[in-house]
């Protein structure tokens, strides 16, 4: 059998590949455009960042150049900086706090049992607020004369009634904190929950059999089965808490002082209060090349682990 | 009726995953044809480019003499059935079989008088209202069949229909799908890794390997004239003992030897060169308890099959060498016997997996 | 201590464990349901009032109602009414906003993230790098660009216009769209699809006739999903919008600013009615919530 037998006539090639190709570009298309329409932004940003310009200077197209100075700024001050850690605490911190909590309860719920539903429903509910109306519940919970303080006179002496929440610098960092994984447990807990009850029941009950404990069964089985989620669920997390704006600056606008100033907090400030918007758009890009060194790892980590749960899905679809 | 023509095909997935390399091959009008190999050896794509499902990297497809290359599946006058029957879930089976002529826009009252006549040809009237769910894999199946049934097409394509039943039902739809091709007296291609489903069903055998045809042929010519070691190995339950060894052929009679077996090639191997060979024997044409000896041996173990014993003796080759017997209690295990193989029935094979004629 | 007891006390230690999470979860959400319905000296009553004595609409109808703002001193018109006009009476317009830019993004987003989770499913039309890398759209937090996209928006007359914001609303929820309807996409087989074409069906009708009635109600789940996210949105909103086109969580944020000092039942009055459409909407897709965000980790 001779490989150069039938030499295909390369213009009748396969209507059917056109028409998936036709298919793969109309619908391409639209991204393309978008992308196109949004370029302006980017070489504006670009523009800004190198030309000093604040609204009270005159139109902005005659700005005055001054280069990488204003990056120099940026790198070089200590509010960018402070800004930078709190977020990274913010983000860090919250979402270990999320992670905790979410996953002790799906622990706690994966396997059926009475109530199950009518749980789910409540949990699931700070997730589906509007983070802005947390920031005012919030502002209401903490007041001074608010029901927090008001629960814990009960408890402990003296007169409660002027204890604040958000007007210590020390605390208000961490109150936010605590709204943020009161708003997202419900995000680890359905991807847990999800990721649990999906694990196979084989393995575990194999490892039960050969003598394993609880604890054991946790450690071996399903913790190694369940990275990919795991992973996935603080990733997710992590980026959705840098970019943290609605609830921090609804309630306390990065205050008090700059307590709680975080780098979108910071970001606004300089741009929208401050109206600089020439340090505002050298900070962008500051912050933009450390957010895609971020996301780039973490697409890099969520692929890996997509392609090792895609490989243990694998079934015997192989045949040729 | 269709006679369908394959010239030249090949297939390469991604860069350089070559599925099927070359394919000549001409399926004829009428004809119930098997294709069958292990996994990955290009029989599925074979099939689903004769479907038009998957694009050939080259060659040729033509159904009675037409190209069919650039033809819509739903236009070169086949019918499929899948291996997970891939029923509409959403649609009741009535509604599954309809769904055909609905689509060439067939009028409602012959689609239903249709309906009715096909449901009834594979017996499943009772379950038209039902849903897929609703129904057993063996019922699924046949609506499924009803289904390309009722499109009247020229060929049928079966890939794997039947390896998600179990071995009862898939007995019961293997003479199913027997009786349809009688009546029907349409062209089937059949693909299965199953060497039992192709010795059973098929007028033809394509055995495929690794991309390549590796014989064509009767399911007895198969059986009883395989071209390769694979192909030996491949068909017969229990399959071929094959035994390596070396023989001797410096005096004129060749002797084959391996694994305690000394044993004289019949005339038909006279001129074989001495060397490496593989000796096959089919298990029910070993001779035991005779008076010439290829070796002896201990019975390792006795396996009754009702109307057959299979004995089992181990003497240190890749797989114990396995007799077929007529039942009886005749033997013991350890008990140690004198085995000769059926001169008319040895075959051996080159190191390289070719028979030697 | 045997099988029984260690069942029975994994039970009460569940049970204790799930009350003391729904306390936490309940008591804010309670807070404010029972804020909004509460006249306004039991706002910041110390001790708080936990259950008001004379609940009523007031708030409701306040925040809510056909507006009878109280015409006060003509000196201070200017600035009141400026004020007036573009917070506390104009729930309605934010509400209209909100539902019309929020609906229309989300539509968009869902329509054309079903088409391009098609094409990856079944022709893979984006390659797997690039669908992650699709998700960039959504994890660079949109502050970053905010600066010139106010002023590109400006320059093109898209700043406080209804189009301008379904634009970014519509980018920065296809990630999720496309991810989410390729889960349902995928779990249709592919011979179901091969089946219909076999049969006769065109690709379209094939599409129509056994694709789309398979992954109907994740389609739904997705939009309402979508829904939920573009509702919410704030900060973009916040940027994008002056007077026009402000939509409910800024029009809800205008309240800060009030000079009254704290008006918690107003503010209550309208979080819940922001809020509970979605609470509704999210109870009824919550089975389908968690595909959103899994991106194909979770097989089932």
């Amino acid at each position: 059998m001779a490989t150069a037998t039938i030499a295909q006539p390369k213009g009748r090639r396969s209507t059917r590949a056109r028409g998936v190709r036709i298919f793969k570009w109309s619908a391409l298309s639209p991204l393309i455009l978008l992308f196109l329409f949004l370029m302006p932004v980017f070489l504006l940003q670009i523009y800004f960042s190198l030309h000093s310009w604040t609204v009270y200077l005159s139109t902005w197209f005659d700005a005055e150049f001054v280069g990488l100075e204003l990056f120099q700024e940026v790198l070089t001050e200590g509010r960018f900086w402070r800004a930078m850690g709190r977020s990274l605490l913010f983000a860090g911190l919250s979402t270990l706090g999320c992670f905790i909590s979410g996953f002790i309860l799906a622990l706690l719920m994966y396997k059926p049992f009475r109530g199950q539903a009518f749980f789910y429903i409540l949990f699931i509910l700070p997730m589906l607020t509007v983070p802005v109306v947390i920031a005012y519940t919030a502002d209401m919970l903490l007041y001074e004369k608010g029901p927090i303080n008001g629960f814990l006179s009960y408890f402990l002496p003296g007169d409660l009634s002027k204890f604040t929440w958000l007007a210590n610098p020390d605390i208000a960092i961490f109150t936010i904190i605590l709204l943020e994984v009161w708003n997202w447990t419900p995000f680890v807990f359905i991807i847990m929950l999800a990721g649990l009850s999906s694990l196979p029941s084989e393995p575990v009950e194999a490892a039960r059999i050969l003598g394993a404990n609880r604890l054991q069964i946790f450690r071996e089985i399903q913790l190694p089965l369940l990275r990919p989620v795991i992973f996935l669920a603080l990733i997710l997390r992590f980026l959705e808490a840098m970019a943290e704006f609605p609830k921090t600056w609804g309630l306390i606008q990065g205050g008090p002082g700059t307590a709680t100033e975080t780098i979108p907090i910071y970001l606004y400030f300089t741009t929208w209060v401050s109206f600089d918007i020439s340090k505002g758009a050298a900070m962008s890009y500051v912050v933009m090349v450390i957010m895609i060194f971020i996301v780039l790892t973490a697409i890099y980590v969520l692929r890996r682990e997509k392609r090792a749960i895609d490989a243990l899905h694998e079934t015997s679809r192989t045949e040729a | 009726m269709a006679r369908i023509e394959l010239k030249g095909l090949r297939k390469v997935f991604g860069r350089n995953i070559e599925a099927v390399k070359n394919l000549d091959f001409t399926i004829e009008e009428g004809e119930f044809v098997v294709i069958v190999g292990p996994s990955g050896c290009g029989k599925t794509t074979t099939l689903r480019m004769v479907a038009g499902f998957e694009e050939p990297t080259a060659g040729e497809i033509s159904i009675d003499g037409r190209l069919v290359n650039d033809v819509d599946p739903g236009d070169r006058g086949v019918g499929m059935v899948f291996q997970t029957h891939a029923l509409f879930p959403h649609k009741t089976i009535a509604e599954n079989i309809e769904f055909g002529p609905r689509m060439k826009k067939v009028p409602p009252e012959t689609r239903k008088q249709k309906v009715r006549e096909v449901a009834d040809m594979v017996r499943i009237t009772h379950l038209l209202h039902k849903l897929p769910v609703e129904c057993s894999g063996g019922e699924a199946q046949r609506a499924a069949l009803a289904r390309t049934l009722i499109t009247d097409p020229a060929a049928f394509l079966l890939d794997e229909p039947l390896s998600s039943l179990d071995a009862k039902l898939r007995r019961e739809m293997r003479a199913e799908i027997d009786r349809l091709h009688e009546e029907l007296k349409k062209t089937f291609v059949y693909v299965t890794h199953d060497q039992e489903e192709a010795m059973t069903l098929a007028d033809r055998i394509v055995v495929m390997r690794l991309g390549v045809i590796e014989q064509v042929g009767t399911p007895l010519e198969i059986y009883n004239d395989p071209v390769s070691y694979f192909v030996a190995d491949f068909f017969g339950s229990p399959s071929m003992n094959l035994i390596s060894g070396k023989v001797d052929n410096s005096n004129g009679a060749p002797a084959f030897s391996g694994f305690g077996i000394e044993y004289t090639l019949p005339d038909a191997y006279a001129g074989v060169a001495s060397g490496d060979y593989t000796l096959g024997v089919r298990p029910e044409h070993i001779v035991v308890g005779s008076q010439d000896a290829a070796f002896t041996c201990d019975i390792q173990l006795v396996e009754p099959l009702g109307k057959d014993t299979l004995l089992y003796f181990e003497h240190g080759a890749e797989r114990p060498t396995i007799a077929v017997v007529e039942a009886s209690d005749r033997f013991k295990e350890g008990e140690q016997l004198n085995i000769t193989f059926d001169p008319a029935r040895v075959y051996l094979f080159e190191p390289d997996g070719k028979r030697v004629r | 201590m045997n099988r029984v007891m260690k069942a029975r006390l994994f039970k009460i230690f569940r049970y204790a464990m799930l009350l003391i999470w729904s306390v936490i979860v309940a008591f804010p959400i309670f807070w404010i349901v029972s804020t909004s319905f509460k006249p306004d000296w039991e706002w910041h009553a110390w001790p708080p009032v936990y259950w008001s004595q004379e609940a009523s609409w007031a708030n409701y109808r306040a925040v809510w109602g056909r507006e009878e703002s109280p015409r006060t001193s003509t000196e201070a018109e200017t600035k009141t009414a400026r004020y007036e006009s573009h917070s506390a009476n104009k729930p309605w317009q934010a509400l209209w906003n909100s539902l019309y830019i929020a609906i229309t993004a989300t539509a968009l987003s869902v329509a054309f993230g079903a088409i391009l989770a098609y094409g990856v499913s079944r022709y893979r039309i984006l390659s797997e790098i690039r669908m992650f890398q699709l998700l960039v759209l959504r994890m660079i937090p949109p502050i970053v660009v905010a600066a010139p996209l106010t002023l590109y928006y400006s320059a093109i007359h898209l700043m406080d216009t209804a189009l301008g914001l379904i634009i970014v609303y519509f980018i920065t929820t296809l990630p999720y769209s496309v991810w989410m309807t390729k889960s349902f996409v995928d779990e249709v087989p592919v011979e179901i699809e091969q089946a219909a074409e076999i049969l006769g069906a065109t690709k379209w009708q094939a599409i129509r006739e056994v694709i789309f009635p398979l992954i109907r109600s994740g389609i739904v789940a997705t939009f309402l999903f979508i829904l939920i996210l573009t509702w919410s949105e704030y900060l973009l909103s916040l940027m994008l919008s002056k007077v026009d086109v402000v939509t409910l969580p800024v029009q809800l944020a205008k309240y800060e600013g009030s000079d009254e000092g704290r008006v918690y039942g107003h503010q209550a009055a309208l979080a819940v009615g922001i809020t509970l459409p979605l609470m509704v909407i999210g109870i009824f897709i919550r089975k389908h919530l968690v595909r959103g965000f899994t991106f194909g980790m979770v097989k089932r």
